[in-house]
C-alpha cells in the first residue's frame, strides 16, 4: 500500500475524530455586537437566529457572543425585540 | 441579580437537543442564510445523521480537506448531478444492513430544481426512505450568482443581468416544492429561517415520516452577498418574504397540502423586493408581473389546501 | 483423474444452456449483493430482468433499485458500496456515457464497485450494435477493465471481479466487458457454480481487515476535497492500486481454478503462442473465431497464436512483452477506434513497448465496428497480412478489414 500522509485512508476520506479544523472568523468583523446586560430580557431570539450560533448564555440572565468567532454580521442586534444588542465599529474598541 | 424585567426563553431553543457539530469559524459570509440552517438542522435532528452535499455554497464546509473536516458529522460529498441517488445507496444499503440510519440529502436549487432535478423526482417517485432538504437561495451563489429554475421573475442574475434590453429574469419560478407534493410522498413542506419553530418541527415530522419514504423540505435561505442586502437583514427577508405570500409555508402529507401558516392580511410583494438589489431595477409594472405569479401560486396552493377528495395511500408506502 | 476433473467433482456444479447476459446475472446473484441498481438500454436489459425475476421469486435477498436512469444507477451503487455494500449494476454504451460523471466518481472515491458492461457503440451515430468504443471511451477513468470472450467467462469474470474490487490492497470498481449482441444474445452451455463454492470463493474477503465505511455517527466524510499533495497522495495511491492488481487479478485466476477447475491464465491467455512466428493481438468475443482460423492455420502449417486480452485496464503490457518477445510480426485487432490516431487504440497502446519487443514487427487491423462481423475469412486475411509483414514484404499499416474502401487511393 501506498504511505499515507495528507489522508489516513485509501480514499478520499475526512476524519473527524481528528481536531476540526477552524478559522478565526471573528477577524472577518467591522462591527462588534455589545449587549446591554439591563435591557436583555434573556428571550433568546439572538442565539436562535445567530448563523454561527456563537450568543452564549450567562447566568440565566443575557447573552453575549463569543467574539473570537461573532462575524459581525448584526442579526442578532436586528432581530433583538428591545434593542439591547447595538453594532460598535471595531475600530472604536 | 438586578430586579430587571425577565421575558420568556424562546420554545426554539427546546427544540435544540443536540450539539452543534460544526466547527464556529467556517468560511459561510457574514449574515449567511445557509449557515444558520446548517448548524440548526443536526441540533434538532442529532449528530448521527449522514448528511450528502454537492459542490454548492455549502461544499467548502460541508467538505473537508485532505483528512480534516470543519465538522463531525458523517458526511457523502458527490456530483450535483446524482446527489438524490447517492442518499438512495445509503439509505437502501442500511436498510438492507439493518442499520438505524438518517439519511439528510442536502441541496441547493441548483441541485434540486435544476441539473439534480431527475434524480430527485426519481427518488421521490420511488418513495426512498430518506429525508431531502433544498436550501434554495433562488440561484448559483457559489458561482457568482446566475439564474436557476427558482429565481424570480424579475430578478438580477449574472447570467439574467438588468440592462438595456432585459429586465433580469424573464421567466417566471419554478414552484419546486409544489411540484415534489405532486409525487405523493409521505411528507413535503416549506419552511424558512423566521420561523425557526416551524422549520423544527417539518424537520422532525420529516424524520418520521421517512421511515414511510421520501421526505422533502424547502427551505427559502436568502443569501446576503448574491441577492444585494444588508447582512443583519437576512431572518427580515424571510419574514417578509412570508408575509408577503412570496413564500408561503405548508405541508403536504402523502400529497395532501395543508397550510401551516397563513397571513391574514398580505403584504404587497414590494415590501419583501424593496429590501435587495436584486430587484432595485423593477418598476412598478414589472413589480405587478411578480405580484401576479406571487398571487397566482398562492391562489393554487389555496385551491389545493382546500380540496375535499382525499389520496388513496397503498398499504405498502403506510407500513 | 486430472486436476480439472478432480476440481469439479470436488465443487460440483451444473451446465445451464444461458445468454451471457443470463450468465451475467447468475453471476451477479452468486456473489449475493446488498444492493443493485440499473436501468434498461439494449443489449443488457435481460440481466436486470434477469436479476429482478430473481428478487421478485425471493432467490435474491438485495435491495433493487429501479433507478430513472444510469447516472443514478452509478451514483446509488457508488454510495451504496462506500456505506459498506456489496454492489452490481450493468450498463451499455449510451448508459456507460451518461453516467460518466459518477463512473469517475466511483473510482475517485475507490468504492468497489463491480459493473458489467455489454459492448455496444456510443452516441454520435446511432447504432444498435456490437463496438468496444464504449469501453475506450471510460478506460481513463481509473477502473479496472476485464474483458470475456464467452459466456462461460463472462460469469467466471463477475464472480472474479468482487475478489479484485474488494480486496483490500487493490479497492477500485471492476468493468467485466463482453461483446453485446454477440455474447449478449448467444446461447451457450455454461458451468453453472454451486453457491457453496462460490461463497467459498469469496470468503477470503471476509478475512481481511475492514475497509474505511460510511456509518452513521462515524465521524467519517467519504468525499473530501483533495488539496494539493493530499491530491497527488490520492491519485498516486490509485495509480498503484491498479499496478498490484496485475499480479492480483494472477492469483485470483489460481484460486479459481482450484474451486471450479477453470483458468483463464489471468491478464493474458495465450493461445498456441509458444512456437508461434506471428501473432494476432484480441480480446472479447472475436477470440474463439481467431482460435479456430489459427487451428485450421496450424494444420497449413502456419506458425500463427493469439494473444487474448483479459484485462485492459491495467493495461498488461509486461505480460504482453514477455509473450510477444521476439515474435516476428505482430496484428493487432481492435473493435473500436482511437480518434486522433490512425491505428485502433490497443495497437496504439501496444506500441508504447515496441522497443522491448526485440524487432517484432506491428500492424493494426480494425474489424467488427458496428456488428460487421469479424468473420473466419476477415482473420484468415489478417493472419495472411501479419505473415506478410514477417517475410518483410511492404503491408499497410492499417487497415479497416470489412471497409475495403478505406484502402482505396488515399485512405489511411
Amino acid at each position: 500500500m501506498s504511505p499515507n500522509k495528507f489522508f489516513k485512508h485509501e480514499g478520499p476520506w475526512s476524519d473527524a475524530n481528528d481536531p476540526l479544523m477552524c478559522s478565526d472568523t471573528g477577524d472577518w468583523r467591522t462591527k462588534r455586537p455589545v449587549v446591554d446586560k439591563d435591557t436583555c430580557i434573556f428571550c433568546g431570539f439572538c442565539a436562535i437566529y445567530c448563523p454561527i450560533q456563537v450568543m452564549e448564555m450567562v447566568e440565566n440572565s443575557h447573552f453575549t457572543p463569543d467574539l473570537a468567532f461573532c462575524k459581525g454580521c448584526g442579526i442578532c442586534a436586528k432581530e433583538c425585540p428591545k434593542n439591547a444588542i447595538s453594532m460598535i465599529a471595531e475600530g472604536d474598541f | 441579580m438586578t430586579g430587571k424585567k425577565k421575558g420568556k426563553l424562546t420554545k426554539v431553543l427546546d427544540y435544540l437537543k443536540h450539539e452543534d457539530p460544526f466547527s464556529k469559524g467556517v468560511a459561510f459570509c457574514p449574515g449567511c442564510g445557509l449557515e444558520l440552517l446548517l448548524r440548526f438542522i443536526p441540533q434538532v435532528l442529532g449528530n448521527d445523521i449522514v448528511i450528502t452535499g454537492t459542490p454548492s455554497c455549502s461544499a467548502p464546509v460541508l467538505l473537508g480537506q485532505n483528512n480534516q473536516s470543519w465538522h463531525t458529522l458523517s458526511y457523502f460529498g458527490t456530483l450535483m448531478t446524482g446527489a438524490a441517488a447517492n442518499a438512495t445507496g445509503l439509505a437502501r444499503y442500511y436498510r438492507k444492513a439493518g442499520i438505524k440510519n438518517t439519511v439528510v440529502c442536502f441541496n441547493g436549487d441548483g441541485t434540486a430544481a435544476d441539473i439534480g432535478f431527475g434524480n430527485l423526482s426519481g427518488a421521490a417517485e420511488r418513495n426512498e426512505p430518506f429525508i431531502y432538504i433544498c436550501y434554495d437561495n433562488e440561484g448559483y451563489m457559489n458561482t457568482g450568482v446566475q439564474k436557476s429554475a427558482t429565481t424570480p421573475y424579475g430578478a438580477s442574475t449574472t447570467t439574467t443581468p438588468f440592462g438595456t434590453a432585459s429586465k433580469g429574469k424573464n421567466l417566471r419560478r419554478m414552484n419546486l416544492a409544489l411540484k415534489m407534493a405532486m409525487h405523493k410522498i409521505p411528507y413535503a413542506a416549506t419552511a424558512t429561517l423566521s420561523d425557526l419553530g416551524d422549520l423544527a418541527k417539518k424537520l422532525l415530522k420529516a424524520k418520521e415520516a421517512k421511515e414511510r419514504g421520501f421526505a422533502f423540505l424547502h427551505v427559502f435561505a436568502p443569501c446576503t452577498t448574491g441577492w444585494g442586502y444588508a447582512p443583519e437583514n437576512t431572518i427580515e427577508v424571510c419574514r417578509r418574504a412570508v408575509k408577503t405570500n412570496y413564500f408561503p409555508l405548508w405541508e403536504a402529507i402523502n400529497g395532501k397540502i395543508r397550510m401551516t401558516k397563513t397571513v391574514k392580511k398580505p403584504k404587497p410583494v414590494s415590501t419583501y423586493t424593496e429590501l435587495m438589489k436584486k430587484f432595485a431595477h423593477l418598476n412598478e409594472a414589472d413589480l405587478q408581473i411578480l405580484q401576479d405569479d406571487v398571487d397566482y401560486e398562492y391562489c393554487m396552493l389555496g385551491g389545493l389546501s382546500t380540496l375535499e377528495a382525499e389520496c388513496h395511500i397503498p398499504e405498502s408506502v403506510e407500513d | 483423474m486430472n486436476i480439472k476433473a478432480e476440481a469439479k467433482a470436488k465443487a460440483g456444479s451444473q451446465i445451464k444452456v444461458i445468454t451471457g447476459n443470463a450468465a451475467a446475472a447468475i453471476g451477479a446473484k452468486l456473489v449475493r449483493p446488498d444492493v443493485v441498481a440499473a436501468y434498461p438500454i439494449t443489449p443488457q436489459t435481460e440481466i436486470i430482468e434477469q436479476i429482478s425475476k430473481f428478487h421478485a421469486n425471493g432467490e435474491m435477498d438485495c435491495e433493487l433499485i429501479t433507478v430513472e436512469g444510469e447516472n443514478s444507477a452509478m451514483n446509488a451503487v457508488m454510495a451504496a458500496s462506500l456505506a459498506g455494500g456489496r454492489v452490481f449494476t450493468a450498463t451499455s454504451s449510451w448508459g456507460l456515457v451518461f453516467m460518466y460523471d459518477a463512473v469517475l466518481a466511483t473510482a475517485g472515491a475507490r468504492a468497489p464497485v463491480v459493473m458489467v458492461n455489454v459492448n455496444r457503440e456510443t452516441p454520435g451515430i446511432i447504432a444498435v450494435s456490437c463496438g468496444q468504443q464504449d469501453m475506450i471511451s471510460t478506460r481513463d477513468a481509473g477502473w479496472i477493465f476485464l474483458i470475456a470472450e464467452d459466456c462461460q467467462e463472462v460469469l467466471d469474470l463477475v464472480l472474479q471481479a468482487y475478489r479484485l474490487a474488494e480486496d483490500y490492497d487493490i479497492q477500485v470498481p471492476v468493468m467485466v466487458h463482453y461483446d453485446g449482441f454477440y455474447l449478449s444474445y448467444l446461447s451457450e452451455g455454461v458451468d453453472v457454480p454451486f453457491q457453496e463454492d462460490v461463497d467459498r470463493f469469496l470468503s477470503v474477503l471476509n478475512d481481511q481487515p475492514e475497509r474505511t465505511k460510511l456509518v452513521p455517527g462515524g465521524k467519517l466524510g467519504c468525499g473530501t476535497h483533495g488539496i494539493l499533495g493530499g491530491y497527488l497522495e490520492l491519485r498516486h495511491k490509485h495509480v498503484s492500486a491498479m499496478e498490484r492488481s496485475k499480479a492480483k487479478f494472477e492469483q485470483i485466476d489460481k484460486e479459481f481454478q482450484e474451486i471450479f477447475g477453470r483458468s483463464y491464465g489471468g491478464q493474458i491467455e495465450e493461445y498456441r503462442m509458444d512456437d508461434a512466428d506471428v501473432v494476432l493481438v484480441g480480446s472479447g468475443s472475436m477470440c474463439g473465431t481467431i482460435k479456430t482460423v489459427i487451428d485450421e492455420k496450424r494444420d497449413a502449417g502456419v506458425k500463427v497464436g493469439l494473444l487474448k486480452i483479459r484485462m485492459y485496464r491495467p493495461f498488461p503490457g509486461e505480460a504482453m512483452v514477455e509473450a510477444l518477445k521476439g515474435k516476428k510480426a505482430i496484428g493487432v485487432v481492435d473493435r473500436s477506434l482511437c480518434f486522433g490516431f490512425k491505428g485502433g487504440p490497443i495497437y496504439t497502446e501496444l506500441k508504447a513497448f515496441e522497443t522491448q519487443l526485440d524487432g517484432s514487427k506491428m500492424v493494426s487491423f480494425i474489424d467488427g465496428i458496428a456488428n460487421t462481423d469479424i468473420t473466419t475469412a476477415n482473420i484468415g486475411q489478417m493472419i495472411d497480412a501479419t505473415c506478410d509483414l514477417a517475410e518483410g514484404k511492404d503491408v499497410r499499416e492499417v487497415t479497416w478489414v470489412s471497409y475495403p474502401e478505406a484502402q482505396e487511393e488515399g485512405g489511411l
